[in-house]
């Protein structure tokens, strides 16, 4: 017979998060973020939306950004995957997160590590004209900005013509 | 204490560089950088449990029953509550008297008025149980449908359904105005005319949805929330639950932004310590982006049907206008009535004109209640002036930059007194307005030359000139809390400071903000100062961040607390230099005899003296150094005279903002080609954060003008959107690149001369870009009304202007 419960088929889920082995046995419906936020307690990846559309769950899974809410965590089992944690080298910020607070990039930061997972997934040499920064970015919302200054951070680490 | 106006940096102090007026780099960069930051949804306790609520699916109806024992048989599951449950908890507050009371209860018992609406929570082991738990309770829940209104219209129709069976009919509010002079302007003015304009239902959408955490222990609650109001908040449960207010401690951790959607007081701020303490467990509930669609406040829904007397030289005579605002159900705490009075009282921008006369409604219908938004009413009332100003221009044929001119408001003229009471206490609308003209000339002429090989595309220019008020009152909105805010300073033993403050920060940068401020203001770096904000235990009461208010109210609570702490500083260093009080100096951070450099004494040895070793301390000196500041805006007045008049803002920013865009004919796409600002905020505490707060604003206000629009089916009264690809935020592409420029006309009456910034940006691109487009489609016939303006309102406008079988 089949279970009625949704919520009780349980799956394990191995994976390597920020460098470290992380095995786990949890609902068959978690989704990846909720596995990245509260089962290994990473909590810079943000949950925005829920469905896929504002990008500040964005995580790296293999190489690949991804939709961490939009995505199951027995979806990522075996896989490689790297969050926010992963880029500052402790005290040490990436030129990205150096440039972003000094062209003020930010204002509440909700969106911030998602916007810096996108950019960190691609290849710069991929993106050496302004429009093609700006359509890349176009995949992640931010409320408080007004994205230029997000623009301009971006083409100044990459060596773009803002 | 009385307040010197304006409040300066005490003169005893120099310092070798300032730091108010500098583009100090932000301090609370780094933990949303490296993913540190703290949102309530990050918040975990030990034991804890979520919670779910259950929401109304129909627009209206009758609760008749709810069966919650499939619910509570699911695995998992701790606890249902209904609005029956919570019979202890006393309704909100019902404060303004001129308003109909709306009776709004926790969690909505018997009856529901729009979808959305809480009824039942759920406590569940995880948030997955207790969705599944919560749509259980749904389906076992019996409605009996009631009819819907969806609009205005129906709701104002002779015949309409009632929202509340014991009003007369469903106005929240009607407040009449009648003017003798616009009276007699109509009969003297060569024509007039009779207009509508339409601003949709739109909201604030911060990134982070709602969020409240919970934990009640020995009779402590301690309540995380995601509020630019914590005090309010705390108050507000006191009052309702009974719950003795020095045992709630209400703390905002980092917010994901807020936009105003956030200063109101919610149920579940209420219902969480409610649950915690009836199941002895802390209690979770993150607002999914859905129940933020639904739940969280809208704004906007204004209609204003306007009657315009003008003469033949374009001189606009007078207008009256109808301010009609659809505020959804009206169930919420503060009420959403206060924004279409701004809109009354801000309607003539940045204009010298009096005769305008506005008769307010505040309309309940079965959508979500409408509250606060950035803007908060003053967009609306630009577009229609903004409005009127091009069609008066069309209609005399006299240029409407020249029109602009003649009615735009001279420095001479300030202060200047608004037809509603608002008094400008400053500015620089003309030059502002010049400025902007200037700067978007130059771009006009290059992008109609871009497109002059086009016969499809069109390119027109939008112009407008804006008042900011700032640093409102509250008792017009609440019925209740008035204008101040609050700081208490402290100078630790190792002579860093540490500043409380009752207002809180959504994202804005307060934190160095109020560190430039503390810093200047106790000859200090700012990195030597602390700022404590958003915790009702650790900071002083205060109103939180709302309004534009931040600047000024941090800005007099800190300059009184920090004179304060000088005043006894500088006696305790006298007493240590063996010298006069008056004869001592600060310069440096160090505290000497005038005139000479040595010897000196620190605030680390000022400060120790206060805390440690106090026999260092003039005999008979009460030991300490922390000293509080509460700050009200000189100027601000809370309630109306007797002709209706008040002046609800303790300072007016001011600004102009114009923009060229194009349009193309075929298909109506709309393309801003280059957006100027002209902005004045006064004295500017962080350039680069008031930059940011444009950019971020006039973003807003690009998404309000172009994109967003909250759908309702007309007959049902159910909404038309579910998530974000119904509501159309826009991303990087579609906000434009603009120019900004700052013009820096000091409040004569607000410390430090600041004004506050937060919303300017938002009130102009509305009003830009519909006139922009009714400017570039003119010699088509096409007037723009009504935002958004997107591609098929453009088609639809350029098909009803060319009549039946039109062919543009």
């Amino acid at each position: 017979m089949m279970d009625t419960n949704p919520g009780s088929r349980e799956v394990d889920v191995a994976v390597t998060i920020n460098g470290a082995q992380v095995r786990e046995r949890v609902p068959a419906r978690l989704l990846l973020s909720d596995f990245i936020r509260d089962v290994v307690g990473l909590t810079g990846t943000h949950v925005g939306c829920e469905h896929g559309y504002c990008g500040a769950c964005t995580v790296i899974v293999d190489g690949d950004a991804i939709r961490s809410c939009s995505t199951l965590a027995v979806q990522a089992d075996g896989s490689n995957i790297r969050t926010v944690e992963d880029l500052a080298d402790g005290d040490q910020l990436t030129p990205m997160q150096q440039a972003f607070h000094e062209n003020h990039a930010m204002q509440c930061g909700f969106c911030t590590t998602g916007f810096l997972m996108t950019l960190e997934s691609v290849d710069s040499a991929d993106y050496q004209d302004k429009e093609r920064v700006v359509e890349l970015l176009s995949g992640n919302l931010c409320r408080c900005t007004g994205y230029q200054n997000i623009v301009t951070a971006v083409c100044s680490v990459w060596g773009v013509d803002d | 204490m009385t307040v010197d106006s304006p409040m300066r940096i005490n003169p005893m102090i120099s310092h070798r560089a300032a730091h108010i007026g500098r583009a100090v780099l932000r301090r609370e960069d780094r933990s949303p950088l490296t993913g540190r930051r703290r949102y309530v949804a990050d918040l975990r306790l030990p034991g804890m449990l979520e919670v779910a609520f259950v929401r109304s699916p129909e627009a209206h109806a009758r609760i008749v029953s709810i069966d919650t024992g499939p619910a509570l048989a699911l695995p998992g599951v701790h606890a249902v509550f209904t609005g029956a449950d919570l019979d202890d908890v006393a309704p909100f507050p019902h404060k303004i008297l001129y308003i109909q009371p709306v009776g709004q209860t926790a969690l909505a018992v018997d009856r529901v008025r729009y979808v959305g609406s809480p009824y039942a929570a759920v406590v569940a082991t995880d948030r997955y149980v207790a969705e599944d738990a919560a749509s259980l309770v749904a389906a076992h829940t019996e409605f009996e449908s009631l009819p819907a209104v969806a609009d205005l219209d129906q709701a104002l129709a002779p015949d309409a359904p009632k929202l509340y069976d014991d009003w007369p009919d469903n106005y929240l509010v009607n407040y009449p105005a009648e003017k003798e002079e616009v009276t007699r302007a109509f009969e003297e003015a060569d024509h007039s005319y009779s207009d509508t304009f339409i601003s949709p239902r739109q909201t604030g959408l911060p990134l982070e949805c709602r969020g409240v955490l919970a934990d009640v222990v020995d009779g402590q609650v301690t309540l995380w929330s995601s509020t630019q109001s914590p005090h309010i908040v705390r108050t507000t449960i006191a009052e309702m639950t009974g719950i003795p207010e020095p045992r709630i401690r209400v703390i905002t951790p980092a917010m994901g932004g807020g936009f105003g959607t956030k200063t109101h007081i919610y149920p579940e701020d209420v219902v969480m310590p409610w649950i915690s303490r009836r199941i002895g467990r802390p209690v979770r509930w993150i607002e999914d982006r859905f129940e933020n669609l639904v739940s969280a406040v809208h704004a906007r829904d204004q209609r204003h049907d306007v009657d315009v007397a003008y003469d033949d030289d374009g001189t606009i005579r007078a207008i009256r206008c109808k301010a009609y605002c659809d505020v959804g159900s009206g169930e919420i705490f503060m009420p959403g009535t206060a924004p279409v009075f701004v809109t009354g009282g801000c309607i003539t921008g940045g204009y010298d004109f009096p005769n305008m006369e506005v008769h307010h409604f505040c309309v309940v219908t079965n959508k979500t209640p409408a509250g606060a938004y950035r803007g908060f009413g003053v967009p609306e009332g630009l577009l229609v002036m903004e409005g009127i100003i091009d069609q008066v221009a069309r209609r005399t044929g006299v240029d409407r930059v020249e029109i602009r001119r003649r009615m735009v408001l001279q420095e001479d003229q300030m202060p200047y007194l608004m037809h509603g009471g608002g008094r400008i206490d400053s500015g620089s609308h003309a030059k502002s307005f010049e400025r902007a003209a200037e700067l978007i000339a130059r771009s006009l002429e290059r992008i109609r030359a871009e497109y002059a090989d086009d016969p499809d595309v069109r390119v027109g220019v939008g112009y407008t000139n804006y008042v900011e008020p700032t640093t409102p009152t509250y008792h017009l909105t609440t019925g209740h809390w008035a204008g101040y805010d609050s700081a208490t300073l402290r100078v630790d033993p190792d002579g860093a400071a540490r500043v409380g403050l009752g207002t809180t920060d959504l994202g804005q940068g307060t934190e160095t903000t109020a560190a430039q401020l503390v810093a200047d203001s106790l000859g200090l770096d700012p990195d030597d100062v602390t700022v404590v904000m958003g915790d009702t235990d650790r900071a002083p009461y205060g109103l939180g961040a709302w309004g534009s208010r931040s600047a000024i109210v941090m800005s007099g609570s800190i300059l009184m607390a920090a004179d304060r702490v000088m005043v006894k500083a500088r006696e305790i260093a006298a007493h240590m230099l063996e010298a006069a009080a008056e004869d001592v100096v600060l310069t440096n951070g160090e505290f000497h005899v005038a005139g000479s450099e040595a010897p000196s004494v620190s605030w680390s040895q000022v400060a120790t003296a206060a805390w440690v070793r106090t026999v260092d301390l003039p005999r008979g000196m009460e030991p300490g150094l922390e000293m509080s500041g509460y700050f009200e805006p000189p100027e601000l007045e809370h309630l109306p005279d007797a002709s209706g008049k008040v002046n609800a803002a303790a300072s007016w920013s001011n600004g102009a903002h114009a923009g060229v865009v194009s349009v193309r004919i075929s298909t109506g796409e709309l393309k801003i080609e280059d957006y100027v600002v002209v902005h004045d905020c006064g004295t500017m505490i962080n350039p680069m954060i008031i930059d940011g707060q444009v950019q971020g604003g006039v973003a807003q206000g690009v998404a309000g003008a172009m994109y967003e629009e909250f759908q309702y089916d007309p007959e049902t009264a159910l909404p038309r959107f579910a998530s974000f690809m119904e509501y159309l935020y826009p991303t990087c592409s579609e906000v434009p690149e603009m120019t900004i420029e700052h013009f820096e006309t000091p409040a004569p009456e607000q410390p430090l001369g600041v004004k506050g910034c937060g919303e300017g940006g938002t009130i102009g691109p509305g009003a830009v870009v519909a006139c922009a487009v009714s400017d570039a489609l003119a010699d088509l016939g096409v007037e723009i009304k009504a935002t958004p303006v997107t591609p098929s309102a453009i088609r639809q406008a350029i098909r009803e202007a060319s009549g039946p079988g039109g062919g543009a």
